[in-house]
């Protein structure tokens, strides 16, 4: 098989903090290949917005850095790049969208302007931008492009201002979208509409896309690989549709199991019991075991990964087979 | 129904809303004409004890006016609201106090609806305190101790001040204050939409269970139709500030017959990959 696009390898992105070194992103790997889909899920503070930052390297500085690990991007690894010597990559070969697309936009600039400003700041003509941004805003389905071009984002609602967004990453025809929970803010039926449409750019281009999200149902629409999220780790690797036929992590298994739904209605749904542990004191073994139903003795020591086929792997000794979602 | 059993003549309903309208003035035009906006059209339902009543739709579709309308604090432009028969609106001093404790609400942000500057146990005495309820200090805060024990928080939890909280049990604390001083309803305004799934469970679970043991009724505003199906007895789908479909929630999710249901139904992610369609 060719190398992936992006491959991130034991990456470790930690904070200085007033108690102490809070390793938010401590030891996770997983590639994105061209014209597929990976989704990082998991729940609040589990790392995987930090993990997506430090693709671009972003991570606010100077509390936050690199503390180890490689990002092969076309096999070149992009820590041995400065920060400046990253700024052709950023925005053009890799773009990103957010959750909450108002703060990303500049409030006082016209969607015209900024739309010029992505296509021309990596070394385009002015000249073609305009007729580039009014293109882009047609591809991404708003009603009357050229009305947009002149607006500000206050005057957008938020599915548009998701889509303006949508267009400014698609500017430059990146090779890898990272999506940041792109669409939590927005209504179910807008949310269904941004992801069809980047699942549509993504046929056409060729893009990778690394999707951040909680939700597993979008995990379920859109995504091809799966990495699940916990404490700062990935604690499981699987193709999606193996994935949601068997979870086989404990806590993969126990999200699953809280998903509210008409089956489980007169019932309880699964809780988990506890707390995540402190990101800036790991426990040394495994770091779902005080919360796990299954845990065993030699759950104090860190699991090794466990392989159940050739692209599914856990972590965890006893990885249980019950628990899927039918 | 006879009037024997039915004293009130509501079918057996604790809240009623009869024919809610809400209009905003928008701006007043040239000769002084007024441009309003229709945020809430012609709503009615009614909840009974110990029943969940679920008002879904898109952002703007008036569903949050409609809860805001029957707690009384936003006045409707025609229609009212009953509570136990009597209307909400126009009631003053004690008449008005007394509907307040009967009448409570738990909303999206549990970060922005508690006081950082009060410990848990103010947040939590505070509504006893203005109603009298449970004796003096010691008793107030001996029941707000035994408010927490059941929305699942140790004693120590009292007089800790929110930021010490996560999300999840933040919203706890501020189902415990609801519960504080004794309500017979309950306004749930997205009460899980900031929560993680986990912990989403977690406060489902705990509404269901003291809804069982209280009989509380539950007016549950909201945009997730999965906890809708999970938790609500009948569902009143709202577009542009009307109710333009009603039922029960299985009846209704199974046979939409209207294209407002079938779109917000159909734009739900399945956990099914093999049945995805927002993508091939």
């Amino acid at each position: 098989m060719a190398n992936p696009l992006l491959h991130v390898e034991d990456l470790r992105t930690w904070f200085r903090s007033p108690r102490g070194i809070v390793k938010a992103v401590d030891g996770v790997s997983f590639t994105v290949e061209s014209g597929r889909t990976r989704a990082l899920v998991g729940e609040s503070g589990c790392g995987k917005s930090i993990t997506a930052l430090s693709v671009p390297q972003l991570v606010p500085e100077p509390a936050g850095y690199i503390a180890g690990g490689r990002i092969l991007w076309d096999s070149e690894d992009l820590l041995e790049r400065t920060w400046s010597a990253m700024r052709p990559l950023r925005g053009r070969e890799i773009a990103m969208i957010f959750q909450e697309p108002m703060t990303s936009l500049n409030p006082v600039a016209t969607i015209g302007r900024q739309l010029e400003e992505a296509s021309t700041v990596h070394g385009g003509a002015w000249r073609a931008a305009r007729a580039r941004a009014l293109e882009l805003l047609e591809r991404v389905g708003l009603r009357d492009p050229s009305a947009t071009l002149r607006q500000y984002p206050h005057e957008l609602s938020g599915g548009m201002r998701q889509r303006v967004m949508i267009a400014m990453a698609l500017a430059n025809r990146p090779r890898l979208l990272i999506a940041d929970e792109p669409t939590t803010a927005l209504d179910v039926t807008v949310q269904a509409q941004i992801l069809a449409l980047i699942a549509e750019l993504q046929r056409e281009t060729g893009m990778a896309v690394l999707l951040i999200t909680h939700d597993l149902g979008i995990v379920a629409e859109v995504a091809d690989d799966v990495s699940v999220m916990y404490a700062g780790q990935i604690v499981e690797e699987a193709p999606t549709a193996a994935l949601f036929a068997e979870p086989r992590h404990p806590y993969t298994q126990a999200l699953f199991a809280s998903l509210p739904s008409r089956s489980r209605r007169g019932g309880d749904l699964a809780t988990l019991e506890g707390m995540v542990p402190d990101p800036a004191a790991w426990p040394a073994g495994c770091r779902f075991a005080e919360r796990c139903a299954r845990r065993l003795p030699e759950c104090a020591d860190a699991p090794p990964w466990r392989s159940l086929a050739a692209d599914r792997r856990v972590r965890c000794v006893l990885p249980g087979v019950d628990g899927g979602t039918a | 129904m006879n009037a024997l059993s039915d004293p009130t003549g509501n079918g057996g309903a604790l809240v009623e809303a009869r024919g809610l309208s809400k209009r905003f003035p928008l701006r007043t035009g040239v000769l002084g004409r007024r441009e309003w906006r229709t945020a809430v059209d012609d709503v009615s339902f009614a909840i009974a004890p110990g029943r969940t009543v679920a008002l879904v739709g898109e952002s703007g579709s008036g569903k949050s006016t409609v809860g805001l309308m029957v707690l009384g604090l936003l006045e409707p432009t025609a229609g009212d609201v009953r509570f136990e028969g009597e209307p909400v609106a126009g009631r003053r001093g004690a008449d008005a106090k007394a509907l307040r404790r009967r009448m409570q609400v738990v909303f999206q942000d549990p970060f922005a609806s508690l006081n950082a500057r009060m410990t848990v146990a103010e947040s939590v005495t505070e509504g006893m305190r203005i109603h009298g309820l449970n004796g003096d200090e010691a008793g107030r805060r001996a029941a707000a101790q035994a408010l927490l024990e059941q929305v699942g928080l140790p004693a120590h939890a009292l007089d800790r001040y929110p930021h010490e909280f996560s999300g999840g049990q933040r919203q706890r604390i501020a189902i415990a204050r609801a519960l504080s001083v004794e309500p017979r309803f309950l306004l749930l305004d997205e009460p899980t939409s900031a929560l993680d799934v986990s912990v989403q469970s977690q406060v489902l679970n705990l509404l269901r269970r003291l809804q069982r043991e209280r009989g509380l009724a539950f007016l549950f505003v909201t945009h997730n139709l999965a906890v809708v199906e999970y938790l609500a007895d009948t569902v009143c789908v709202m577009e542009a500030g009307r109710i333009v479909e009603r039922g029960d929630v299985a009846e209704l999710f199974d046979a939409p017959s209207t294209e407002t249901t079938r779109r917000l139904l159909d734009a739900i992610p399945s956990l099914d990959p093999s049945a995805r369609r927002l993508r091939a």
